[in-house]
Protein backbone atom coordinates (compact mmCIF):
# COMPACT_ATOMS: atom_id res chain seq x y z
CA UNK A 1 0.00 0.00 0.00
CA UNK A 2 2.76 2.55 1.34
CA UNK A 3 5.01 1.58 -2.38
CA UNK A 4 1.72 2.13 -4.31
CA UNK A 5 1.12 5.65 -2.97
CA UNK A 6 4.49 6.68 -3.17
CA UNK A 7 4.49 5.77 -6.94
CA UNK A 8 0.83 6.74 -7.63
CA UNK A 9 2.68 10.52 -6.18
CA UNK A 10 5.28 10.15 -7.68
CA UNK A 11 3.74 9.85 -11.33
CA UNK A 12 1.19 12.50 -9.63
CA UNK A 13 3.85 14.86 -9.34
CA UNK A 14 5.42 14.31 -12.69
CA UNK A 15 2.99 14.46 -14.64
CA UNK A 16 1.95 17.91 -13.36
CA UNK A 17 5.29 19.13 -13.96
CA UNK A 18 5.41 17.68 -17.35
CA UNK A 19 2.04 19.89 -18.12
CA UNK A 20 3.86 22.72 -16.52
CA UNK A 21 6.70 22.75 -19.05
CA UNK A 22 4.49 22.24 -22.13
CA UNK A 23 2.08 24.95 -21.07
CA UNK A 24 4.90 27.09 -20.71
CA UNK A 25 6.35 25.99 -23.87
CA UNK A 26 3.41 26.61 -25.75
CA UNK A 27 3.39 30.19 -24.72
CA UNK A 28 6.96 30.46 -25.46
CA UNK A 29 6.28 29.33 -28.53
CA UNK A 30 2.73 30.92 -29.71
CA UNK A 31 1.36 27.22 -29.77
CA UNK A 32 -1.37 28.40 -27.57
CA UNK A 33 -2.68 32.00 -28.14
CA UNK A 34 -4.99 33.85 -25.02
CA UNK A 35 -7.81 33.56 -27.26
CA UNK A 36 -7.30 29.62 -26.70
CA UNK A 37 -7.41 29.92 -23.30
CA UNK A 38 -10.02 31.44 -22.72
CA UNK A 39 -12.44 29.01 -25.10
CA UNK A 40 -10.84 26.64 -22.72
CA UNK A 41 -11.87 27.91 -20.13
CA UNK A 42 -15.46 29.30 -20.75
CA UNK A 43 -16.36 25.74 -21.85
CA UNK A 44 -15.09 24.31 -18.33
CA UNK A 45 -17.38 27.22 -17.38
CA UNK A 46 -20.58 26.43 -18.81
CA UNK A 47 -20.01 22.57 -18.56
CA UNK A 48 -20.90 21.24 -15.42
CA UNK A 49 -19.76 17.59 -15.90
CA UNK A 50 -16.33 19.04 -16.68
CA UNK A 51 -16.28 21.25 -13.75
CA UNK A 52 -17.51 18.29 -11.47
CA UNK A 53 -14.44 16.21 -12.72
CA UNK A 54 -11.92 19.08 -12.04
CA UNK A 55 -13.59 19.60 -8.48
CA UNK A 56 -13.34 15.87 -7.91
CA UNK A 57 -9.26 15.84 -9.53
CA UNK A 58 -8.41 18.24 -7.01
CA UNK A 59 -10.49 16.48 -4.37
CA UNK A 60 -8.67 13.05 -4.67
CA UNK A 61 -5.07 15.12 -4.95
CA UNK A 62 -5.68 16.67 -1.16
CA UNK A 63 -6.45 13.39 0.05
CA UNK A 64 -3.81 11.45 -1.92
CA UNK A 65 -1.26 14.29 -0.36
CA UNK A 66 -2.65 13.36 3.04
CA UNK A 67 -2.16 9.34 2.35
CA UNK A 68 1.22 10.51 1.43
CA UNK A 69 2.27 12.53 3.89
CA UNK A 70 1.39 10.10 6.47
CA UNK A 71 3.45 7.33 4.94
CA UNK A 72 6.27 9.94 4.79
CA UNK A 73 5.73 10.44 8.50
CA UNK A 74 5.20 7.04 9.59
CA UNK A 75 8.50 6.14 8.15
CA UNK A 76 10.37 9.05 10.27
CA UNK A 77 8.12 7.85 13.17
CA UNK A 78 9.77 4.12 12.72
CA UNK A 79 10.97 2.99 16.40
CA UNK A 80 13.70 0.96 16.84
CA UNK A 81 13.89 -1.36 19.74
CA UNK A 82 15.09 -4.07 21.86
CA UNK A 83 13.60 -7.85 21.87
CA UNK A 84 13.70 -10.70 23.35
CA UNK A 85 11.37 -13.99 23.03
CA UNK A 86 10.01 -15.58 26.30
CA UNK A 87 8.32 -19.00 25.97
CA UNK A 88 4.71 -17.22 25.19
CA UNK A 89 6.12 -14.61 22.86
CA UNK A 90 8.30 -11.53 21.99
CA UNK A 91 9.35 -8.47 23.98
CA UNK A 92 9.91 -5.58 22.03
CA UNK A 93 11.38 -2.51 24.08
CA UNK A 94 10.93 1.04 22.29
CA UNK A 95 14.21 2.51 22.99
CA UNK A 96 12.02 5.44 23.97
CA UNK A 97 10.83 4.00 26.87
CA UNK A 98 14.48 3.07 27.94
CA UNK A 99 14.93 7.35 27.44
CA UNK A 100 12.08 7.53 29.75
CA UNK A 101 13.40 6.08 32.17
CA UNK A 102 16.52 7.37 32.38
CA UNK A 103 15.15 10.69 32.47
CA UNK A 104 13.54 9.87 35.89
CA UNK A 105 17.28 10.03 36.74
CA UNK A 106 16.65 14.05 37.39
CA UNK A 107 14.60 13.42 40.61
CA UNK A 108 17.53 10.80 41.83
CA UNK A 109 20.18 13.43 42.02
CA UNK A 110 19.88 16.98 43.07
CA UNK A 111 22.78 17.81 40.80
CA UNK A 112 21.26 17.44 37.67
CA UNK A 113 19.15 20.33 36.10
CA UNK A 114 18.40 19.02 33.25
CA UNK A 115 18.83 15.53 31.68
CA UNK A 116 18.22 14.45 27.79
CA UNK A 117 19.01 10.86 26.83
CA UNK A 118 20.02 9.33 23.37
CA UNK A 119 19.67 5.43 23.44
CA UNK A 120 21.45 3.66 20.17
CA UNK A 121 21.57 -0.19 19.61
CA UNK A 122 24.17 -1.34 18.06
CA UNK A 123 25.50 -4.65 17.09
CA UNK A 124 28.51 -3.98 20.01
CA UNK A 125 25.50 -3.32 22.58
CA UNK A 126 23.37 -0.12 23.78
CA UNK A 127 25.00 2.91 23.93
CA UNK A 128 23.64 5.68 25.61
CA UNK A 129 24.17 9.16 25.25
CA UNK A 130 23.51 11.43 28.34
CA UNK A 131 23.52 15.83 27.55
CA UNK A 132 23.39 17.13 31.18
CA UNK A 133 22.77 20.43 32.48
CA UNK A 134 24.12 20.46 36.28
CA UNK A 135 24.31 22.72 38.98
CA UNK A 136 27.67 24.47 39.80
CA UNK A 137 27.97 22.47 43.44
CA UNK A 138 28.31 18.67 41.19
CA UNK A 139 31.34 16.74 41.56
CA UNK A 140 32.13 16.57 38.14
CA UNK A 141 34.45 13.21 38.06
CA UNK A 142 32.26 11.60 41.04
CA UNK A 143 28.59 12.56 39.56
CA UNK A 144 29.60 11.32 35.82
CA UNK A 145 31.30 7.94 37.12
CA UNK A 146 28.05 7.42 39.35
CA UNK A 147 25.23 8.66 36.50
CA UNK A 148 27.13 6.49 34.38
CA UNK A 149 27.31 3.22 36.99
CA UNK A 150 23.76 4.11 37.51
CA UNK A 151 22.70 4.26 33.75
CA UNK A 152 24.79 0.60 33.62
CA UNK A 153 22.69 -0.64 36.82
CA UNK A 154 19.32 0.53 36.23
CA UNK A 155 19.04 -0.43 32.19
CA UNK A 156 20.11 -3.81 33.12
CA UNK A 157 18.19 -4.23 36.08
CA UNK A 158 15.11 -3.10 34.33
CA UNK A 159 15.19 -4.51 31.23
CA UNK A 160 17.40 -7.76 32.51
CA UNK A 161 20.07 -7.76 29.75
CA UNK A 162 23.71 -8.84 29.79
CA UNK A 163 24.87 -6.34 26.69
CA UNK A 164 27.08 -4.46 27.08
CA UNK A 165 26.01 -0.71 28.39
CA UNK A 166 28.48 2.65 26.87
CA UNK A 167 27.52 5.66 28.63
CA UNK A 168 28.32 8.78 27.08
CA UNK A 169 28.01 11.86 28.93
CA UNK A 170 27.72 15.47 27.90
CA UNK A 171 28.03 18.46 30.36
CA UNK A 172 26.14 20.74 27.98
CA UNK A 173 25.70 23.56 30.51
CA UNK A 174 27.03 24.23 34.28
CA UNK A 175 24.30 26.90 35.89
CA UNK A 176 26.42 29.30 38.61
CA UNK A 177 25.20 30.21 41.46
CA UNK A 178 25.28 33.92 40.38
CA UNK A 179 23.26 32.67 37.42
CA UNK A 180 20.65 31.33 39.83
CA UNK A 181 20.98 34.49 42.23
CA UNK A 182 19.93 37.08 39.15
CA UNK A 183 17.08 34.38 37.40
CA UNK A 184 15.75 34.81 41.56
CA UNK A 185 16.21 38.42 41.46
CA UNK A 186 14.15 38.84 38.19
CA UNK A 187 11.28 37.12 39.47
CA UNK A 188 11.11 38.87 42.56
CA UNK A 189 11.26 41.88 40.23
CA UNK A 190 8.52 40.68 38.26
CA UNK A 191 6.40 39.84 41.24
CA UNK A 192 4.23 43.11 41.76
CA UNK A 193 3.35 43.89 45.44
CA UNK A 194 -0.28 43.93 46.02
CA UNK A 195 -0.79 47.32 47.82
CA UNK A 196 -2.79 46.75 51.16
CA UNK A 197 -1.36 43.23 50.82
CA UNK A 198 -0.26 42.46 54.34
CA UNK A 199 -3.92 43.42 55.74
CA UNK A 200 -5.94 40.55 56.62
CA UNK A 201 -9.74 40.15 57.93
CA UNK A 202 -9.45 39.37 61.56
CA UNK B 1 -7.04 -12.66 7.89
CA UNK B 2 -10.57 -13.25 9.40
CA UNK B 3 -12.21 -11.20 11.47
CA UNK B 4 -13.55 -13.47 14.44
CA UNK B 5 -12.78 -16.80 15.82
CA UNK B 6 -15.17 -19.37 14.92
CA UNK B 7 -15.78 -22.77 16.51
CA UNK B 8 -18.95 -25.13 15.81
CA UNK B 9 -21.57 -27.06 18.43
CA UNK B 10 -24.28 -28.81 17.92
CA UNK B 11 -26.50 -26.59 17.93
CA UNK B 12 -24.39 -23.82 15.89
CA UNK B 13 -21.66 -21.68 15.30
CA UNK B 14 -19.99 -19.69 18.04
CA UNK B 15 -18.26 -16.34 17.00
CA UNK B 16 -16.15 -14.46 19.03
CA UNK B 17 -15.26 -11.29 17.78
CA UNK B 18 -11.42 -9.74 17.62
CA UNK B 19 -12.75 -7.11 19.50
CA UNK B 20 -13.76 -9.32 22.32
CA UNK B 21 -10.60 -10.85 22.28
CA UNK B 22 -9.19 -7.74 22.15
CA UNK B 23 -11.11 -6.67 25.31
CA UNK B 24 -10.45 -9.62 27.61
CA UNK B 25 -6.93 -8.93 26.71
CA UNK B 26 -6.41 -5.30 27.86
CA UNK B 27 -8.58 -6.40 31.19
CA UNK B 28 -6.14 -8.84 31.44
CA UNK B 29 -3.08 -6.74 31.04
CA UNK B 30 -4.16 -4.00 33.09
CA UNK B 31 -4.46 -6.26 36.07
CA UNK B 32 -0.64 -6.45 36.32
CA UNK B 33 0.94 -4.09 39.02
CA UNK B 34 3.64 -2.27 36.74
CA UNK B 35 1.46 -1.53 33.99
CA UNK B 36 0.12 2.09 33.79
CA UNK B 37 -1.52 1.83 30.90
CA UNK B 38 -2.22 0.34 27.05
CA UNK B 39 -1.78 1.96 24.39
CA UNK B 40 0.64 4.11 22.55
CA UNK B 41 2.92 6.44 24.54
CA UNK B 42 2.36 9.21 22.25
CA UNK B 43 2.15 9.30 18.53
CA UNK B 44 0.85 11.57 15.80
CA UNK B 45 -1.92 9.68 14.31
CA UNK B 46 -4.44 10.82 11.98
CA UNK B 47 -7.45 8.91 14.49
CA UNK B 48 -6.27 10.92 16.96
CA UNK B 49 -6.90 14.25 14.60
CA UNK B 50 -10.50 12.33 14.21
CA UNK B 51 -10.54 11.46 17.56
CA UNK B 52 -11.32 8.04 16.99
CA UNK B 53 -9.85 5.37 19.24
CA UNK B 54 -8.62 2.10 18.12
CA UNK B 55 -9.75 -0.74 20.82
CA UNK B 56 -6.51 0.22 23.10
CA UNK B 57 -4.11 -0.27 20.55
CA UNK B 58 -4.25 -4.06 20.79
CA UNK B 59 -4.02 -6.15 17.80
CA UNK B 60 -5.30 -9.23 17.41
CA UNK B 61 -4.54 -11.30 14.22
CA UNK B 62 -6.50 -14.99 13.49
CA UNK B 63 -4.57 -17.01 10.99
CA UNK B 64 -6.08 -19.70 8.95
CA UNK B 65 -5.58 -22.54 11.26
CA UNK B 66 -7.41 -20.39 13.74
CA UNK B 67 -4.44 -19.76 15.66
CA UNK B 68 -4.28 -16.05 17.25
CA UNK B 69 -1.35 -13.90 17.69
CA UNK B 70 -2.10 -10.48 19.93
CA UNK B 71 0.12 -7.62 20.36
CA UNK B 72 0.14 -5.71 23.33
CA UNK B 73 1.64 -2.37 23.18
CA UNK B 74 2.24 -1.12 26.72
CA UNK B 75 3.81 1.56 28.92
CA UNK B 76 5.12 0.46 32.44
CA UNK B 77 5.46 2.48 35.76
CA UNK B 78 9.08 3.43 36.53
CA UNK B 79 10.14 1.45 38.91
CA UNK B 80 9.77 -2.28 37.81
CA UNK B 81 11.61 -4.92 35.73
CA UNK B 82 9.92 -5.02 32.48
CA UNK B 83 11.12 -8.75 31.42
CA UNK B 84 8.98 -9.53 34.85
CA UNK B 85 6.02 -7.20 34.00
CA UNK B 86 6.32 -8.82 30.50
CA UNK B 87 6.01 -12.37 31.24
CA UNK B 88 3.46 -11.80 33.89
CA UNK B 89 1.26 -9.82 30.98
CA UNK B 90 1.80 -12.51 28.76
CA UNK B 91 1.05 -15.42 31.42
CA UNK B 92 -2.67 -13.77 32.97
CA UNK B 93 -3.96 -13.04 29.14
CA UNK B 94 -2.85 -16.29 27.94
CA UNK B 95 -4.87 -17.56 31.60
CA UNK B 96 -7.88 -15.26 31.03
CA UNK B 97 -8.32 -16.15 27.45
CA UNK B 98 -8.20 -19.78 27.71
CA UNK B 99 -10.37 -19.54 30.34
CA UNK B 100 -13.04 -17.66 28.63
CA UNK B 101 -12.92 -18.73 25.53
CA UNK B 102 -11.14 -22.03 25.17
CA UNK B 103 -9.15 -20.48 22.55
CA UNK B 104 -5.74 -21.57 21.10
CA UNK B 105 -2.76 -19.05 21.24
CA UNK B 106 0.34 -18.77 19.06
CA UNK B 107 1.71 -15.85 20.57
CA UNK B 108 1.07 -12.87 22.73
CA UNK B 109 3.87 -10.52 22.02
CA UNK B 110 4.17 -7.17 23.95
CA UNK B 111 5.58 -3.68 22.86
CA UNK B 112 6.73 -1.58 25.72
CA UNK B 113 6.43 2.15 24.27
CA UNK B 114 7.23 3.85 27.50
CA UNK B 115 8.09 3.89 31.05
CA UNK B 116 5.68 6.39 33.39
CA UNK B 117 6.22 7.53 36.80
CA UNK B 118 2.67 7.24 38.43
Amino acid sequence: MRVFTVVFYTIVLILIGISMVLFSLALTFNFLDIESISKILGYIHSNMNIRIILGGSGLALVLISISFAQVVLGRFQREKTIAFSTASGEVTIALSAIEDLLKHFIFILPEIKELKPDVIAGKKGILVNLRVVLKSEANLPELTARLQEMTRSKIQEVLGVEEEIITRIHIAKIISRDEKDKKRKELEKEETTIPFGGYGRA
Amino acid sequence: MLDRQDSRTDLGIIRIHKNAIASITSIAASEIEGVSFLGESFRFSWWLLLRKKKACSIRVEIDKNQELKITIPLVVKYGFNIPDIASSVQENVRQALENSTNLTLKDIDIVVKGVKKD
